[in-house]
């Protein structure tokens, strides 16, 4: 197989762009993904500081290395969960990561807001994955309020957006529906968030993150083993093998023709979320998400 | 014998004779884009031969949490 660009040996195959490209012409592929994500959707705006939530994965270090070379000010935000045998790694893999390229990163250890995710997941029933989540929005939404970055980006890649969008429509959730997309504006105590890696694949930003020397985590968490995501994501795996492209297809047409009316169904409803009254960030209920959850952690404790 | 490490469980499995990765991610039960085929850190395509003493790299892409 030939590269696209120069004929050298190709070093990665892309079926669902019916091509292929060599080592030194590939990361040209990945850049122009992420620029056309940025652009087409007008992510960020010049002069924008750019909040860039960090996991130590392989995705959100090479969103990173991609902003930062596309010119952006970046600065990295961890969440050190406190997981046994996985947190250390992850934190090690972003320090090393941040230090290597001279940018800034914060790190908010969630033990320190008495939030260690195995004290959490023994004091509460719901699966840990879904709390987990809660929680790392919850503190990349505030501090990037409170520090005021006009914009918060994500690693989600094309396989997390479409097993997410799979799942909401497996339910047909309208709310959660009206909302999916890889920009949502800052509003009602929200930052604006962006993902630019919608448009590549897991595989894609694994070939990357390799050509481009990354060093990052590659265990799973020890948590997810009962996580939905990974079975819809393999359902999707074997439909793009037999049909390439499929997953862009489904995505790009969803946010075209399936998010407006869903939107717009969001818009008829009228609720807006309301300022939780501890901790005065957004919420559906009086007391938001994780005030709920330090209560009860905090209950069990005594 | 081709010698694969499986990533990220670690696991070493032997093949005595494989033609291609294509037949190598076939024999593994794993599509053309679920991992990366490394030898030598060099990325392989599914088309690339492999030979008697490669030592090979399976590193599957699904991220888990």
């Amino acid at each position: 197989m030939k590269c696209r660009k120069c004929k050298a040996v190709a070093a990665v195959a892309l079926p669902s762009h019916n091509t292929a490209f060599c080592p030194d012409c590939y990361p040209d592929f990945v850049r122009s993904q992420v620029e056309r994500a940025i652009h087409r959707h007008k992510m960020i705006a010049p002069g924008d500081r750019v909040l860039v939530a960090v996991s130590g994965g392989k995705d959100s270090l090479a969103l990173t290395l991609l902003l930062h070379e596309l010119g952006h000010e970046v600065h990295g935000l961890h969440v050190d969960l406190d997981i046994p045998n996985s947190s250390t790694d992850a934190r090690a893999a972003c320090e090393g990561f941040f230090t290597k390229l001279g940018l800034p990163l914060t790190v908010i250890e969630l033990h320190r807001e008495g939030l260690a995710i195995p004290l959490v997941k023994s004091r509460i029933k719901r699966p840990i994955c879904s709390v987990c989540g809660k929680l790392k929005r919850y503190y990349f939404n505030k501090f990037a309020l409170e520090n005021d970055y006009p914009v918060l980006a994500t690693g989600h890649n094309l396989d997390d957006e479409v097993s997410r969008l799979f799942a909401n429509t497996i339910r047909w959730d309208r709310a959660y529906l009206s909302d999916q997309g890889p920009l949502l504006p800052a509003e009602n105590g929200f930052a604006r968030k962006i993902k630019p890696m919608y448009r590549l694949t897991e595989f894609e930003i694994a070939n990357f993150s390799f050509l481009r020397g990354i060093d990052h985590v590659i265990a799973g968490c020890p948590y997810s083993g009962k996580a939905s995501f990974p079975i819809y994501k393999g359902l999707w795996s074997g439909l793009e093998e037999r049909m390439p492209g499929a997953k862009v297809q489904f995505y790009e047409n969803f946010l075209r023709e399936g998010r407006p009316v869903f939107a717009a169904w969001s818009d008829q409803q009228g609720e807006l979320p309301t300022p939780c009254t501890e901790c005065g960030y957004p919420t559906s209920a009086e007391r938001c998400g994780v005030c709920r959850i330090k209560a009860m952690v905090a209950d069990d404790e005594k | 014998m081709i010698n694969v490490r499986l990533e990220p469980e670690g696991r070493k499995v032997h093949f005595p004779k494989l033609g291609t990765v294509l037949q190598l991610l076939k024999k593994l039960g794993l599509g053309n884009n679920a991992a990366l085929i490394i030898r030598d850190g060099e990325l392989l395509t599914p088309d690339r031969r492999l030979h008697a003493g490669d030592e090979v790299v399976v590193r599957t892409v699904t991220s888990r949490g």
